[in-house]
């Protein structure tokens, strides 16, 4: 899956930000951001409401242009959305295309980099089998609960054969029981096509228990107040990775920071 | 404000300019088709035709037959919505009657009814009542059984004898959405009775359309069309606002 | 009784109410309580609907009808959803071409009748043009209302995914759009035979339409009923048409 730049080596950015600002008017969302994606690395970001924590992820994925700076990918200066990067958006019901079936919506994708009908059935049955969704590739959304919808999703995203993998609260509108089942799948997929993770969440602990890094975002312009590593030993799973001391340590220092800006 | 009002001056832009254009070509090339008229000549003909007793005495007979109409089928219609609304069993016998007669176009009814009436006020007064009995009924109908159960609920602990409860919760609740099925109802009543008028009725602004039609008077023709169209909006617009103006908490008509 | 759905109980108990109202009529009829004059009985009803159909001419001016109106339906179909997604995909038609359409709207479809016959005379030709005019606007405008209001959403998953604007159209504003476009297409089919009748009565060109309206200056009432109930049958069987179509294009919105 991991495609080595040899001409720029595994030690560049797979994405970089730098000194890049947005401005909604006369209103300044982000401001003098700098930040790098290493290849293959999972990156969190939290922050309070009005960190822009969003339209970061926006910016990164060139639906939202800069108003100043630069954002490049693979190197490159992106002027827009690129087949390399998918976003898993929050509102999953929004974003699936209703009248098709699971295997439709992952094959809208696949149609979009224009791949022979001949070669699609393969690609989807294997994407669908691997978000679990092998026995509901003839299901329409509305028959699916929120999180095989979100799965679903998901499978669309690495239809597009990413390098970066952007997640917007994904799991924000799911049951707790739901949500950890996805956040132990989401890891494994992660693992498993070696793609760079970018993951926006208000949850501390969600954000500390996938990422590599924790970058978290201060508010009034948003700006990167600190980045977090977590040094936590992976594979992870839901109780000992939650029981382990630096996982509270780290806890401790999110929320400290994050309490500044609370009224 | 200002936004909308731009928006507003750009949507005028192409039929102004396609006015325009039709009375340039008319002015340079001459018109010689029966079938066209030119603006000016259109305006010209709606002019004579506002200082005309004859072209008010139309309006009247077509505003008059629609308005009669409407309010029959009106009053039936949302009496009978009521009905079905409040006892459900009563609804679910009269299901297959009512679907069996609901698609019988309106206008098919005219050469009944002139069989019965012969021409003037009472056939199209008929004929637009039967148009707007049926949507009025389905949609005062599906009013009633939208009424908030809570409501029924609070009829039930104060006790209110039935009448009580209809004068005082489901009238009430319902008459928000009984003014939206009065304004499609007044226009489809409109356009029922000029219909009528167009096809058989010799009265009213239809019969006027028809007869300059048939005589090749296309600036007549035009000028009905434009007045016809201009009594529709009116209506509509005076709608609009007296439903804003009774029940502003209302949802607001798309 | 056991093991019949209620609603089919329901169903059945209706079809027997709409029975009973027929020999009612039946029965007023024959009593002469109203003038059979203007409301023959069903059993003349039926006789004039029979004696039509084996003579043929019935089934021809059935024919007629339906064919004007399913054509002048399709073509209207073609047009109004064509320029409807051309208008509602295009920022800048929808700043200056909507409006046009919005402003036309309250014009009664009827009203152009006589427009029609200034263009194409006392024609067969008038009734179609008539028809397609007609039907065109309900259907033009729930197509830009459907496919201008796709949640942006699927417009920026397109984007990401470098959708083609055709593949756009294609693939997600009409699929979008398609509860919209049914819903003007269901009003452009009442409207298309109300128009096949208003056009049929004023050109009598053939048809139901002018077969009831001869029908009545010859004052027989049986044949006019006769005509009317066709007409009935007709609206009621292409509405049904299309909400099996409906339901089957549909079936995503169903749990």
């Amino acid at each position: 899956m991991t495609t080595v730049q040899a001409a720029r080596g595994p030690e560049t950015p797979i994405m970089a930000i730098a000194g890049a600002s947005v401005s909604f008017g006369a209103a300044r969302v982000l401001d003098g951001i700098d930040l790098e994606l290493r290849r293959g690395e999972f990156v969190c970001v939290v922050g309070p409401s009005g960190s822009g924590k969003t339209t970061l992820l926006r910016l990164l994925s060139g639906l939202q242009p800069a108003t100043t700076g630069t954002v490049f990918h693979q190197g490159t200066v992106q002027n827009g959305p690129a087949r390399g990067v998918a976003i898993v958006f929050q509102d999953y019901a929004h974003a699936l295309l209703p009248w098709r079936t699971a295997a439709g919506n992952v094959s809208l994708a696949l149609e979009a980099a224009g791949l022979p009908r001949a070669q699609r059935a393969d690609r989807i049955a294997a994407l669908l089998a691997t978000v679990g969704l092998a026995a509901h590739a003839d299901h329409f959304p509305a028959q699916m609960s929120g999180g095989m919808q979100q799965r679903l999703q998901i499978a669309r995203c690495l239809a597009q054969d990413p390098d970066v993998l952007l997640m917007d609260e994904p799991f924000g509108a799911l049951d707790a029981m739901t949500r950890q089942k996805l956040q132990d799948e989401i890891l494994r997929i992660v693992a498993a096509s070696g793609v760079t993770a970018f993951f926006v969440t208000h949850d501390l602990e969600e954000a500390i228990y996938l990422g590599d890094r924790v970058v978290a975002l201060e508010p009034n312009p948003g700006r990167v107040g600190a980045i977090f590593d977590v040094p936590l030993p992976r594979p992870r799973t839901q109780l000992s990775t939650r029981e382990h001391p630096e996982f509270l340590r780290l806890r401790r220092d999110l929320f400290d920071f994050i309490q500044q800006f609370e009224p | 404000m200002t936004a909308g009002v731009v928006g507003r001056a750009r949507g005028l832009i192409l039929p102004l300019a396609l006015v325009v254009l039709w009375q340039a070509l008319a002015s340079i090339r001459g018109i010689e088709s029966d079938t066209l008229a030119a603006p000016v000549q259109i305006v010209g003909a709606l002019g004579d035709a506002l200082v005309n007793a004859e072209f008010w005495i139309a309006t009247r007979d077509t505003v008059l037959s629609a308005a009669l109409g409407l309010a029959l089928g009106g009053v039936l219609g949302a009496m009978t919505g009521l009905v079905f609304g409040l006892v459900p069993p009563v609804s679910r016998l009269m299901r297959v009657p009512v679907e069996v007669l609901r698609p019988v176009p309106a206008i098919a009814l005219v050469p009944i009814a002139i069989l019965i009436f012969g021409f003037g006020y009472a056939l199209e007064v008929a004929i637009v009542a039967f148009a707007v009995f049926f949507p009025v009924l389905i949609l005062i109908e599906a009013a009633v059984r939208g009424v908030e159960p809570r409501l029924t609920e609070v009829a039930r602990l104060l006790r209110l004898s039935p009448g009580a409860r209809i004068a005082k919760i489901v009238v009430p609740a319902v008459l928000p959405r009984a003014f939206v099925a009065l304004r499609l109802a007044a226009g489809l009543a409109l356009v029922v009775a000029i219909t009528v008028e167009i096809a058989a009725n010799p009265m009213g602004l239809g019969a006027r359309m028809i007869l300059a039609a048939q005589s090749l008077r296309a600036p007549d023709m035009f000028a009905t069309l434009i007045w016809v169209a201009v009594l529709g909006w009116a209506i509509n617009a005076g709608l609009v606002r007296a439903q804003a103006a009774l029940f502003p908490d209302a949802q607001r008509p798309r | 009784m056991i093991g019949v759905p209620r609603s089919v109980l329901w169903f059945l108990g209706s079809c027997l109410v709409l029975v009973a109202g027929l020999g009612l009529w039946q029965v007023l009829a024959d009593s002469g309580a109203i003038p059979r004059a203007f409301f023959p009985g069903p059993d003349r009803v039926w006789t004039a609907l029979h004696r039509g159909f084996s003579s043929g001419a019935m089934i021809g001016e059935t024919l007629t009808t339906v064919r004007r109106m399913a054509l002048g339906w399709a073509l209207a179909s073609v047009i109004g959803v064509g320029l409807g997604a051309l208008v509602g995909l295009s920022p800048w038609m929808r700043t200056y071409v909507a409006p046009t359409f919005e402003g036309l709207r309250p014009i009664p479809a009827s009203a152009l009748a006589p427009l029609a016959v200034l263009a194409f005379g006392l024609s067969d030709g008038m009734i179609l043009a008539l028809i397609a005019f007609g039907a065109v606007w309900p259907m033009l405008l729930t197509t830009v209302h459907g496919v201008a209001s796709v949640h942006p959403r699927k417009a920026e998953v397109a984007r990401l995914l470098g959708l083609s604007r055709l593949a756009y159209a294609w693939k997600i504003a009409l699929p979008a759009a398609t509860p919209d476009i049914l819903g003007g297409l269901r009003l452009g089919l009442t409207v298309a035979l109300i128009l096949a009748v208003v056009g049929e009565m004023i050109t009598v060109q053939g048809g139901l339409g002018a077969r009831i309206m001869i029908a009545a200056r010859r004052f027989n009432a049986a044949d006019i009923f006769a005509g009317v109930a066709l007409l009935g049958a007709i609206g009621l069987l292409t509405n049904a048409a299309l909400s099996q179509i409906e339901a089957r294009l549909l079936r995503w919105t169903h749990r």
